[in-house]
């Protein structure tokens, strides 16, 4: 059950602080490996920014959804949030689910023909964001992204036998999906939350050391 | 290493033999040069064309040689980096 809370101003503007960094994160990366991936037209350039795009586009729709809780809370300007919620639930869905899967797909696609992974990418995607959209819940989202995100690391596992050993880059591509699915728990803390303050904070601040790894990680090679 | 990869790697050593050769070569030096069977090097040839990194220039007496493009030094420059890029996040 979520734990009873109040709003507080203090921790809602970290919230809010910690997302927006996320996103501006996310498209630091995409645009920085922008001239690699026009240069070579590689596949897995092409996943692995696409990844950190649509990670930025669904920070950013957490952003937009931190805005209308605030819109309610501190001007007393009610937007129906009934109304849209199962919308911005259907692209957060869309968007993150496929986030994870290009991030996923980067290191393993050359194993595959790609149009058809693709494709069942997004078929995944989009049944997992309808889904979400019908039951109009996160935490839905948040259970079938973690069955997804389960199964397709196993799948990569298992189709890349030969590298047997877990190398801190599939740490760290863990970590983001991971972190975004505790990210999802946060999403709509001001109906009470999952965990305490505490644990939030810290899966907020790992979140942000990782992507400034990644971003460090770049930097080194793409000038 | 995967095809993907070596595809990148051959369109470098393409590059790299037209630099090193104060970037004018012909076309049948650079094949021998590229150590490539005549259907690849056409093949990467093409690619390298197609994505404006070489150009072909005929001199006055009629003779075809290939240059590098800005984009393709541009290429040349970047290319460990990218590679050290694609490595190290397994790409």
């Amino acid at each position: 059950m979520p734990i009873t809370h109040v709003f507080d101003p203090v921790e809602f503007s970290i919230d809010v602080a910690f997302t927006l960094i996320a996103v501006i994160f996310c498209f630091l990366i995409y645009f920085k490996t922008r001239e690699s991936y026009e240069l070579t037209k590689y596949e897995g350039i092409k996943y692995f920014r696409g990844a950190f795009f649509f990670f930025g586009l669904s920070y950013l729709l957490r952003f937009f959804l931190s805005l209308v809780i605030l819109s309610k809370i501190a001007f007393d300007f009610i937007l129906p949030r009934e109304m849209f919620a199962p919308f911005f639930i259907l692209f957060l869905g869309y968007f993150s689910t496929i986030g994870i899967f290009y991030l996923i797909f980067s290191s393993i696609w050359d194993k595959f023909q790609k149009k058809q992974l693709l494709l069942w990418g997004h078929v995944i995607a989009i049944i997992l964001s309808v889904i979400s959209f019908l039951t109009r819940s996160h935490f839905i989202l948040l259970a079938l992204q973690f069955v997804f995100l389960i199964a397709a690391m196993i799948f990569s596992f298992v189709i890349e036998k030969e590298r047997k050993k877990i190398t801190k880059i599939r740490v760290l591509y863990f970590l983001v999906c991971i972190l975004w699915l505790l990210n999802l728990l946060t999403i709509d803390h001001d109906r009470g939350r999952f965990f305490s303050i505490d644990v939030d904070l810290y899966s907020q601040i790992i979140s942000l050391v990782v992507f400034i790894i990644i971003y460090y990680k770049i930097s080194k090679w793409v000038k | 290493m995967n095809k993907k990869r070596e595809r990148l790697q051959v369109l470098y050593d393409i590059m790299k033999i037209i630099s090193q050769h104060g970037n004018s070569i012909k076309p049948t030096p650079l094949l021998r040069y590229s150590n490539l069977s005549s259907s690849s090097f056409s093949e990467h040839s093409e690619t390298l064309l197609a994505k404006g990194f070489i150009k072909e220039i005929v001199d006055s007496k009629g003779k075809k040689y290939i240059t590098l493009t800005d984009k393709g030094f541009i290429y040349l420059e970047k290319y460990q980096l990218i590679r050290g890029f694609i490595d190290e996040f397994e790409l």
